[in-house]
């Protein structure tokens, strides 16, 4: 069984705050809080996409190992389910640094 | 621990399919492809590039703005480093946006403006997924909204992208009036009575007129949906698809290609206290489909009979919900892909599809993903591809690390001869000459197109193809 629902696993909701905690969170930049809130936060702070959720320190500690240019290049030019510049257009590459850092609450 | 019809599906499938191949299987069951190669990050000018959403359209635009408001727009539009195209969320397989002029975000542009009675004026930047949410608020919904709500309202109705419902138009079938900011920097309000020709070109019209910077909408009261989603022997499904379509304020299906399978999905209005949906479960389905395709692809008889009996298995009961519109008519789609889709006469649909499924299983046994169809009330805006009459939708997906070139050969042929007229936004092999037989206004639309914007300053070189220029 145990092989079962690994086959059929999705990625775990975020466990440490709820879902009005996750919805309230923004970057305390307003800059990068208003490209949070037209890009990152439709996938980032809503469970069921299979994006990592928003200081969800489980599911980021693991991607966060994989450093900032890796993380970088991902958002830039897609990976798995991330879209190609995470659906914001006008992001410079340092944008994506500052969106990933709060993402990771790396800040 | 109560197991909704679609877990209990992913679970049979996924379990008798590790069953019947131990831990080896398992591997095979699970293999995932790597990444697609991707385009360098910077051009030679340093310029960075811009990628679709499936990742198959890239470009490095030399600007990137944001206007906040009609009069900053229309000095972009007239001064900007050409082409000028701009991007919602990228969702568009076909490459109308690609540029290496100026790259342009309506997300400045966003948001509801007002509410005038039955109807609401929203700027074009607004994501379909803050719409529903903003209208609710005033007791209003859309009566149809898209599988898909990242894209921006500017983005659906410029690719006339829709619902499904027999009485329900795409979403430029609602809008009633438009602002549209020509390439001369002009800024006009057209609709039916004030400049209607234009009203009638620009409701759809790939961004070659210009940038539609908000519309007026028509909107219902926000009543709440019941949802249902079942399985089901595909010539079943086949055989009660009509009496669907007339019985059921929304309903459309998937056939599910190797499985003799139809999922079918109907919303109705309902007075029912809202039960909500539950955690979105399509993309472990989907896993369950690529699992059983690695597995047993090598035979289409083997596949198609015991993916039928392993996703048979499960109860038999549909899986139901009960909530406002936006949030069941429109689903996340976490798992990428690459789409082509064409609107065929409704008559047309059902015997056009049947050839699709053929053609996929006798040729291309690496296809997992359900095809969509789905119907559209008819509109009279000029491009619109529900313009003269019902169309039924056909919609072939391909995951976004497998092939789809092979869809110009094997699927287009088939759903051109049946009528169809493509998706704008999806992938097809049309040029002008094409879609100047498929559009009887395509010459008047072209003729004003060459009037708003004789410089070309809003044609990549794709729309240069589509309108022969």
């Amino acid at each position: 069984m145990t092989i079962i629902f690994l086959l059929a696993a999705c990625s775990p909701a975020a466990k440490h705050l709820t879902p009005a905690e996750v919805a309230a969170l923004k970057p305390a930049d307003a800059h990068e809080a208003e490209l949070y809130a037209h890009s990152c936060k439709a996938c980032h702070a809503v469970p069921g996409t299979g994006a990592p959720q928003v200081h969800d320190a489980e599911q980021w500690d693991r991607r966060w190992k994989k450093g900032d240019d890796v993380l970088l290049s991902h958002v830039i030019l897609g990976f798995k389910g991330m879209p190609a510049g995470g659906q914001c257009a006008v992001c410079t590459p340092n944008d994506y640094k500052a969106l990933i850092r709060f993402l990771a609450d790396k800040e | 621990m109560q197991v909704s019809r679609r877990a209990a599906l992913i679970a049979a499938g996924a379990g008798i399919a590790v069953a019947g191949t131990g831990v080896g299987g398992y591997e095979v069951a699970t293999y995932e492809k790597p990444e697609p190669p991707s385009p360098p990050l910077t051009d030679k000018d340093g310029h960075l590039v811009w990628r679709n959403w499936s990742g198959i359209r890239h470009s490095y635009p030399s600007e990137r703005l944001a206007p906040a408001s009609d009069e900053e727009l229309g000095k972009i539009l007239k001064t900007a480093p050409a082409p000028i195209r701009a991007v919602g969320a990228g969702h568009s397989f076909m490459p109308l946006v690609p540029t290496d002029g100026t790259l342009l975000s309506l997300d400045q542009m966003a948001g509801l403006v007002r509410v005038e009675g039955d109807e609401v004026v929203v700027r074009a930047g607004t994501r379909l997924g803050d719409l529903g949410p903003a209208l609710a608020s005033h007791g209003r919904a859309m009566a149809n909204l898209p599988d898909i709500n990242k894209q921006s309202l500017g983005g659906a109705l410029a690719t006339a992208t829709h619902g499904t419902g027999k009485h329900l138009p795409a979403i430029h079938g609602t809008v009633t009036g438009l602002r549209l900011v020509t390439p001369q920097g002009l800024v006009v309000d057209c609709d039916a009575t004030k400049n209607k020709d234009l009203f009638d070109a620009a409701r759809v019209s790939l961004g070659s007129l210009g940038i539609v910077s908000q519309v007026r909408l028509k909107t219902i009261p926000n009543k709440n949906l019941h949802r249902r989603v079942w399985l089901e022997n595909f010539e079943d499904t086949l055989a009660r698809a009509e009496a669907r379509w007339n019985a059921h304020r929304n309903y459309e299906f998937y056939a599910v290609p190797f499985t003799g399978l139809a999922a079918n999905i109907t919303h109705d209005e309902t007075d029912e206290s809202p039960r909500p949906r539950g955690p979105e479960t399509d993309s472990q389905f989907l896993e369950a489909l690529k699992g059983l395709r690695n597995l047993f692809g090598f035979s289409t008889a083997v596949r198609k009979r015991i993916a039928h009996s392993v996703l048979m298995m499960a109860e038999p009961k549909a899986e139901e919900a009960v909530d406002q519109g936006w949030k069941l008519l429109s689903t996340e789609r976490p798992v990428r892909f690459n789409e082509m889709e064409f609107h065929v006469p409704a008559e047309e649909q059902l015997t056009a599809l049947r050839e699709v499924v053929a053609a996929i299983e006798k040729h291309r046994p690496d296809v997992f993903f359900p095809i969509e169809l789905r119907r559209i009330a008819p509109d009279d805006a000029w491009l619109s591809p529900f313009q003269g009459g019902a169309r039924g939708s056909i919609a072939v997906h391909c995951y976004y690390k497998d092939e789809y070139e092979f869809l110009f050969a094997l699927v287009e042929p088939i759903l051109r001869r049946h009528g169809g007229r493509p998706h704008w936004g999806k992938l097809n092999s049309l040029k002008a000459a094409d879609f100047a037989g498929l559009y009887p206004r395509w010459k008047d639309f072209n003729d004003l197109r060459r009037q708003m914007d004789p410089g070309g300053r809003v044609l990549n070189p794709y729309l240069k193809g589509v309108f022969g220029v």
